[in-house]
């Protein structure tokens, strides 16, 4: 039976973490949101996003965690596969002693520091910490910074060999901080997975110390029968999460990922998922410290999403000015701030590549938080797709018609610096570009040129006009909006219908 | 028997040679006599695709630009992620209706592609005109990365002395131009010079060079389509050349022909003119292409048709 739980748990495990990765890849993510919707059931985004749509998703993964444990780390995290699949193919070049685990006691001090320095801030409305330890939002960062720039580096292969049937991908923005940043974090976890197995896990992941906090309590938990183990240590050199002692016969429920590998190797079936609820009634001794400090994490959980609640009532002082453009979505710089783990998911869904991970805009505490860079293209007219992949509500859903009114910046336009001024000669090029007309031409002396004039009012900040500028200080430039507003919607021009039956020469 | 084979392959060799020579040099000076064969058609009244078969007919039928065997080339404006009501791009049913009559005049292969302003998936795919042209026999091609470009001489050209222009263009035989006629808020009108904004990968410099001589500059290419063909079926009368809504739009059921695209240019803008005032002066690289010499403003020089169905 636990061959079939554990078989069933491997496909399940990779089959999500195969999705969750081609959420991020280019062949995979266009015009459609199946992938980027499972997003949605990681416990981060899940939790961040409990005010605006992911209640029913966080309680589901409580209660599920609650019956069976830390399930959700073997099964539903992509990293903790990650982890496995390095410890498997490491385990290839190795002998079989050094593909052995061993006992080790937990590092308690460490798993509740990384917890605490996670979960305070973001109390308080900043997301930046658990940003750089969240599981899932890690492994999108590894996704979209080496694994879909490797896709395109494949893809760009084959448009050389296919050149009439597979395009080129424009080389998209190179942001060093953030390829190095997940470069580091991977190699971080490999060493980490290769050498100790579920190390990361059960040290550093603040998820896995407070799923591993409610496990200690859940129905179900693997335990070993002292009758009839003989002490072989098949499941000691099994377990990837190190957490069997067997010199007192305990596993530490809070470490254990409920792979289900003791249970399998187990030669005399001394290990058991076993429904505990009901022996806590009987014996009603030992469990308690576990029941205490379950309901302890429930209690801080429910306390935490009390503050998060109360803190979105009263929002945090925008900064006067901010240097970025958060995507639209964002309603405002603080609401990214305090919501985003930096995934990636909008940077690698842009249709357009302009969303790239920041690298000061929004300050220290929102590194590598998507913003808009209007370098080499703007924001579509006719687009709202980075809005529908956050799974994490930092960027709410907005429908075609809000996101055309949704002004994430207001244009700035710099006469001195304009071409017609400058050289008194035609140009408009950013008038071509502007879609809502909150730039339009207006004559310019006499010799039938026109110059650009603004009405910041219409202006949704897509960048268009910014973008195109051929100047060579540019003349349009797009001040960000702190708090995003809403744009007066286009002027409604009627023209008459004029009949016209001859052609005019 | 050295001497007998080089004697024999001379002769083949000189005749094929001949062969070849002939029939195109004849067909060159026979089709300017052929009747129907004019230098601008003017079509109005009609469907997309009457108006284009009752045109080309009237210019000599397709054939008379296109040879068998030839590599053709179909550019139309594809700049704008708009659905064709909004007349942002050509019409797709005229792309396709050219498309197919280049296939039927013995084009080994037909390519359409346009270097877009939006995002380049989303204008092909929502203008109708990939999938248009495609269903028509076309070939797309890619023309959203420089690396799609060749750099030519313009030796002509006053502020734009060079240019990248799309491979499809360079490696064809012949090309067909086929804007669509816009109000343009920076180059005044978008017609047929203005299309050729599309071809080339470096726009921002002729924004940032004189915008009117750039365009004049570009229209004296030596490898000039062999038609032009202005789409003015549903015509952007403000707000262009993106448009903001079907409101800028009127069904003015035209269509403008001609191997000179000077003269094109002044047709359209005269048919404009009755919707919307628009002084030929203030768009001058119409008069700076003249006096480039790459084509007339007189239309009565020309032989013209005005067919009205």
């Amino acid at each position: 039976m636990y061959k079939w739980l554990k078989r069933g748990r491997v496909v399940l495990s990779v089959a999500l973490a195969i999705m969750i990765t081609l959420a991020f890849m280019f062949f995979s993510n266009r015009d459609n949101f199946i992938f980027s919707s499972i997003l949605k059931i990681q416990f981060v985004p899940a939790l961040l996003g409990i005010f605006t749509g992911s209640a029913i998703i966080l309680l589901f993964l409580l209660i599920f965690v609650l019956l069976f444990g830390r399930v959700y780390c073997s099964t539903i995290c992509p990293l903790g596969t990650m982890q496995d699949v390095i410890w498997r193919s490491f385990s290839l070049f190795r002998n079989k002693k050094e593909s052995r685990f061993k006992y080790t006691s937990p590092i308690s001090w460490l798993r509740y520091l990384f917890l605490a320095i996670s979960a305070i801030p973001l109390v308080f409305g900043s997301s930046f910490v658990i940003s750089l330890l969240d599981p899932y939002s890690n492994y999108g960062k590894i996704s979209s910074e080496i694994l879909s720039r490797s896709e395109q580096f494949v893809h760009n292969l084959l448009s050389e060999i296919f050149p009439q049937t597979i395009f080129f991908r424009s080389y998209s923005q190179f942001i060093a901080v953030s390829f190095i940043f997940a470069l580091l974090f991977l190699m971080i976890v490999i060493i980490m997975s290769a050498l100790r197995g579920r190390l990361y896990c059960n040290t550093v992941c603040p998820v896995g110390t407070t799923l591993g906090l409610i496990s200690k309590f859940s129905a179900f938990r693997p335990v070993i029968d002292s009758e009839s183990c003989n002490k072989c240590r098949l499941c000691i050199s099994n377990c990837k999460s190190e957490c069997i002692n067997l010199d007192n016969g305990q596993i530490d429920a809070s470490r254990c990922v409920a792979c289900f590998n003791c249970m399998t190797v187990c030669k005399r079936g001394a290990v058991s998922y076993k429904y505990m609820w009901k022996k806590i009634r009987e014996e009603d001794v030992a469990p308690i410290k576990g029941r205490r400090e379950a309901i302890l994490t429930m209690g801080l959980l429910g306390s935490f999403i009390a503050a998060r609640a109360i803190s979105r009532k009263m929002p945090a002082k925008e900064p006067e000015t901010i240097d970025g453009i958060a995507p639209p979505g964002a309603k405002s710089t603080a609401n990214l701030k305090s919501n985003c783990t930096a995934c990636q998911a909008c940077v690698a869904a842009c249709p357009n590549g302009i969303i790239k991970p920041s690298t000061g805009q929004y300050g220290i505490d929102g590194l590598l938080m998507p913003v808009l860079s209007f370098e080499k293209h703007f924001c579509a007219y006719d687009c709202n797709v980075c809005s529908k992949v956050c799974p994490n509500g930092a960027l709410l859903p907005l429908s075609l018609e809000d996101k055309k009114l949704t002004q994430i910046g207001q244009v700035k336009f710099i006469e001195e610096s304009c071409i017609v001024v400058t050289d008194n000669t035609a140009c408009g090029a950013c008038d071509e570009h502007c879609p809502t007309k909150a730039i339009t031409m207006i004559p310019y002396g006499d010799e039938g040129l026109t110059i650009p004039v603004v009405d910041r009012d219409i202006c949704i900040g897509c960048g268009g006009c910014e973008y195109v500028c051929p100047a060579a200080e540019k003349a349009m430039i797009v001040e960000p909006r702190a708090v995003h507003k809403l744009a007066t919607p286009p002027k409604v021009e009627k023209q008459e219908k004029i009949v016209v039956d001859d052609f005019g020469f | 028997m050295e001497r007998r084979n080089f004697l024999k392959s001379a002769i083949l060799g000189g005749l094929a040679g001949a062969v070849q020579l002939k029939p195109s040099s004849l067909f060159a000076s026979e089709s300017k006599e052929v009747q129907g064969e004019n230098d601008l058609v003017a079509v109005m009244g009609g469907e997309p695709l009457n108006m284009y078969k009752r045109g080309i007919s009237a210019m000599g039928g397709m054939s008379r630009f296109i040879k068998k065997g030839n590599k053709v080339v179909v550019k139309p404006n594809i700049g704008w992620d708009k659905k064709p009501e909004f007349a942002a791009n050509t019409n797709p049913e005229l792309v396709a209706a050219i498309v197919k009559d280049c296939l039927a005049a013995g084009a080994s292969e037909v390519v359409v592609f346009d270097h877009t302003c939006d995002e380049w998936q989303a204008c092909y795919r929502n203008s109708g005109i990939e999938a248009a042209a495609k269903a028509a026999g076309a070939k797309i091609a890619f023309a959203h990365d420089e690396k799609y470009y060749r750099e030519i001489s313009l030796p002509m050209g006053v502020r734009l002395k060079s240019a990248k222009i799309h491979e499809s263009i360079i490696d064809c035989d012949v090309w067909i131009n086929v804007p669509v006629l816009k109000n343009h808020g920076g180059a005044k009108m978008t017609m047929a010079m203005k299309n050729f904004m599309g071809i080339v990968w470096d726009r921002r410099y002729w924004h940032a060079n004189d915008l009117q001589q750039c365009i004049a500059d570009c229209s004296t290419y030596s490898k000039m389509p062999v038609l032009n063909i202005i789409d003015a079926y549903r015509v952007m009368t403000q707000n262009g050349p993106k448009g903001k809504t079907t409101e800028d739009v009127v069904l003015a059921k035209a269509l403008f022909l001609s191997t000179d695209i000077v003269a094109v240019d002044t047709a359209a803008l005269r048919f404009f003119n009755q919707f919307k005032e628009m002084r030929i002066e203030d768009v001058s690289h119409i008069q700076r292409a003249e006096r480039a010499k790459v084509g007339t403003t007189n239309l009565d020089a020309i032989k013209v048709e005005r067919i009205k169905i």
